[in-house]
């Protein structure tokens, strides 16, 4: 990748100006901060070469990327519940965020829209017992869910092959265990590090 | 520069960015439902499972071989002997068996190692209720007699657990009325075993430090033990004890000392650091001398050994600890300084002979080992496995002879990674006298490497390629009295499920390839054989119901295939439990 200096390229400058002013209250902006970018590598590059293709249904391939409805971070409520919505739009079998963060291990309240001609369901993770909540047409649903370790899960659409053809998300649990679990031992060193 | 153009596309990228959340209109449906269990069968169909479990305590589990009719602990006594004196089902008779019924639970959407999750659990039957564990968080309670179920519950398992091999699990205890098992990312979980709700919930592993769980915990007195896994991670192995009505931790025991502690000359720097010495298969115990019995994994990293001179204690060995404070009362490595990943975790079956109170061990490192389970002292190791090149160990002192270690260029030698046996149990006849154990022949061709340790990530130090061609598998029946091999049945690959012994006259295995088979326990003659569609790495048991006798086994292929039958990545998959009984 060849990584030229926005000064270089008054065009893309003022078009980046223009797009930040745009998406000023949007987390998205981030994206587009010269200091990012440089710290973009090839590998990522070919993937956010690729998205226009296959961020739409049936264009490059059949199906589209997941997950590919962007992130969002659970919002902790005064009574310590997470809470986040996911919106599922027309003809894009996708969630909208497709990954949802969680500060810390704990119960997570999600509130679906479907605006989507097609009848989905939500399969959630969850311990006691993995939970279902139906979406028909132009109907939400609500779920509470309880995940309580670091780690990433999966939710996605049982119906159809909705879930293969993009409607699949990530639940990640930022956190760590509780000290009284934890190895005796001194800090480590850890990869990337 | 093509990602610039991506991004400053005429204002599509503007329009793009919008239909993401943060940006986005809305609009509002009406919410119609709220979220509910799966299927609607956990709602309306599932029923309380009868209350047969309030009963079971630890003083009953040692009285176990006097109700044959359940299968109380994980060895189904403490001894470990996974001997049974049913003999409805004999040598007589077993042609007739047929399937009574199976119980099949699938995979739905994406879990953790969803190549080598397989079904390794032991079910625990208490009075006609089964309770078995699976893979990604699963237990069910099962009616023993039909196979419908009472109950499920899932402890949801993120995708990214650190699990050195399969997404397995091996069982489950019960005691109080409660349901104790550990899940893969390291919770010790009571259920009420009535409804399969939690009652108490502890974590006992670290999973950013690569540790997890796989193994059944063992009631003892008022606690539940259970062991850590993830020796290829270089952690600290420990054995934790959980008081049982409440879920407080009463101790725990690192495998492996500090600097200062007993053992800790073996080690040399921070190598206690990432030394592992990990816990994974169930312990046993003796309730008259007070000691629990439980085998140590390998040391980290696990082919680098100049990363760790020393011993090594006490990794790859036999621990006798008192189970009140996790005191170690003795030990015997088995494999000092292994540098061949030959886990010392394998079970100890406890038994006796001549007056004395013995134990028996085989050991990965392809020899039996019967020691004085009151001292530890040596009584005999013989060689079980059928080409062991590593080393040899003398009979009576133990002493260690090493011939081949692993090198930069690759050194073949024999056994391979897994071990002459993997962590499939041997059994204990009191009938026969003999102890028939699952063998592995294969060899694998090990490497090192130096390898800077980073927490999370694995920690080998090298490598091991186990051989494709040449393979086999035998069932041994090998007399403890002398070590000498009684018979021995010859099976196309490597035997990786447990043996079960039966006061019938019957030894039945399971083949990696999905025959399930009942030997003759004196001449080891193949007398019956199902074949059950998936490849068998568990524990068949047996128990009654009504006065009739079940024989039940898992079969689900999976787990470390690369390391004991590399010639069967790949085969077929499955998860059914499948319970026979005569017509
Ligand atoms: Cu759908």
């Amino acid at each position: 990748m060849h990584r030229s200096s926005p000064s270089r390229h008054p065009t893309l400058l003022a078009g980046l100006a223009l797009s930040m002013i745009a998406l000023a209250s949007c987390d998205y902006v981030r994206l587009l901060r010269p200091s990012v970018l440089k710290q973009l590598n090839p590998r990522v590059v070919r993937l956010v070469d690729e998205l226009p293709a296959v961020d739409q249904q049936n264009e490059a391939i059949v199906g589209r990327l997941f997950p590919h409805g962007g992130l969002a971070h659970a919002e902790v409520g005064k009574d310590g519940v997470m809470r986040s919505r996911i919106h599922v739009p027309p003809n894009q079998f996708l969630w909208e965020p497709s990954v949802i963060v969680m500060p810390h291990g704990g119960d997570l309240e999600l509130e679906f829209q479907n605006e989507d001609h097609n009848f989905h369901m939500a399969f959630l993770p969850s311990t006691g017992a993995r939970q279902v909540v139906e979406l028909p047409m132009h109907h939400g649903g609500r779920a509470r869910i309880h995940l309580d370790q670091p780690g990433l899960y999966w939710f996605g659409c049982p119906v159809a092959n909705h879930a293969g053809r993009g409607m699949l998300g990530l639940v990640m649990v930022k956190g760590d265990v509780p000290a009284d679990a934890k190895l005796d031992r001194p800090k480590q060193r850890r990869p990337g590090h | 520069m093509k990602s610039m153009k991506l991004l400053m596309p005429n204002g599509a990228l503007v329009a793009a960015l919008c239909t993401v959340t943060a940006c986005a209109h809305q609009p509002q449906s009406p919410v119609t439902e709220q979220g509910r269990a799966f299927t609607a069968r956990d709602a309306a169909e599932t029923h309380a499972a009868p209350d047969v479990a309030s009963g079971v305590t630890a003083d009953r589990i040692a009285r176990a071989r006097g109700e044959p009719q359940n299968w109380l602990t994980y060895y189904g006594t403490y001894d470990g002997q996974r001997y049974s004196t049913l003999d409805q089902v004999s040598a007589g008779n077993v042609k007739s068996l047929k399937l009574a019924w199976q119980f099949q639970a699938g995979v739905i959407g994406l879990i953790a190692s969803p190549a080598t999750f397989a079904f390794e659990a032991t079910p625990i039957v208490v009075d006609g209720v089964m309770y078995v564990s699976g893979w990604d968080g699963y237990v069910w309670a099962l009616d023993a007699a039909t196979g419908k179920m009472f109950w499920r519950y899932r402890h949801a398992i993120p995708l990214d657990v650190p699990l050195c091999c399969g997404n397995v699990n091996r069982g489950v205890a019960v005691a109080s009325g409660k349901v104790i098992y550990a899940t893969q990312n390291g919770h010790v979980v009571a259920l009420d075993a009535r409804s399969g709700t939690p009652v108490w919930d502890q974590v006992f592993v670290d999973v950013r430090a690569g540790e997890s769980a796989t193994m059944a915990p063992l009631v003892v007195k008022n606690m539940v033990l259970v062991g850590s896994s993830g020796g290829e991670y270089g952690v600290r192995g420990h054995i934790d004890a959980f008081d049982i009505a409440t879920g407080r931790r009463v101790w725990r025991r690192y495998n492996v000392p500090k600097p200062g502690e007993q053992g800790s000359e073996t080690w040399t720097g921070n190598a206690w650091q990432w030394a592992g010495g990990t816990a994974w298969i169930t312990g046993s115990y003796d309730p008259e001398l007070n000691l629990v019995y439980w085998g140590t994994g390998n040391p980290g990293p696990d082919f680098d050994g100049d990363a760790r001179p020393g011993a090594n204690l006490y990794t790859n060995s036999i621990i006798a600890f008192n189970p009140d404070d996790g005191a170690l009362k003795w030990y015997y490595q088995t494999t000092p300084h292994d540098v061949w990943d030959y886990d010392g975790v394998n079970e100890n079956i406890l038994f006796d002979q001549g007056g004395r109170k013995l134990l028996a061990h085989f050991d990965r490192n392809g020899y039996l080992f019967v020691l004085d389970r009151a001292n530890g002292q040596l009584v005999r190791a013989s060689k079980f496995g059928n080409r062991v090149t590593w080393g040899d160990i003398d009979p009576t002192s133990g002493k260690v002879t090493v011939r081949l270690t692993p090198s930069a260029q690759g050194t073949e030698i024999c056994p391979g990674p897994a071990g002459a046996k993997e962590w499939p149990h041997a059994s204990y006849n009191q009938q026969t006298g003999l102890l028939y154990t699952p063998v592995m022949d294969l060899c694998g061709t090990f490497t090192t490497s130096r390898q800077d340790f980073r927490e999370g990530m694995p920690y080998w130090g090298g490598g091991a390629a186990a051989s494709k061609e040449g393979n086999r598998g035998y069932v041994k029946a090998i007399d403890p009295a002398t070590g000498r091999e009684a018979w021995s049945h010859e099976f196309p690959h490597p035997v990786v499920a447990s043996t079960l012994s039966t006061a019938g006259g019957l030894v039945f295995i399971g083949e990696s390839t999905g025959e399930f088979d009942a030997l003759d326990a004196k001449s080891g003659e193949l007398l019956w054989s199902m074949q059950t569609g998936s490849g068998i790495h568990s524990s068949p048991i047996t128990y009654s119901v009504n006065g009739k006798q079940y024989v039940s086994v898992a079969s689900g292929w999976g787990g470390w295939m690369k390391g004991f039958a590399p010639e069967l990545y790949g085969e077929t998959r499955g998860s059914a439990l499948m319970v026979f009984a005569l017509p």
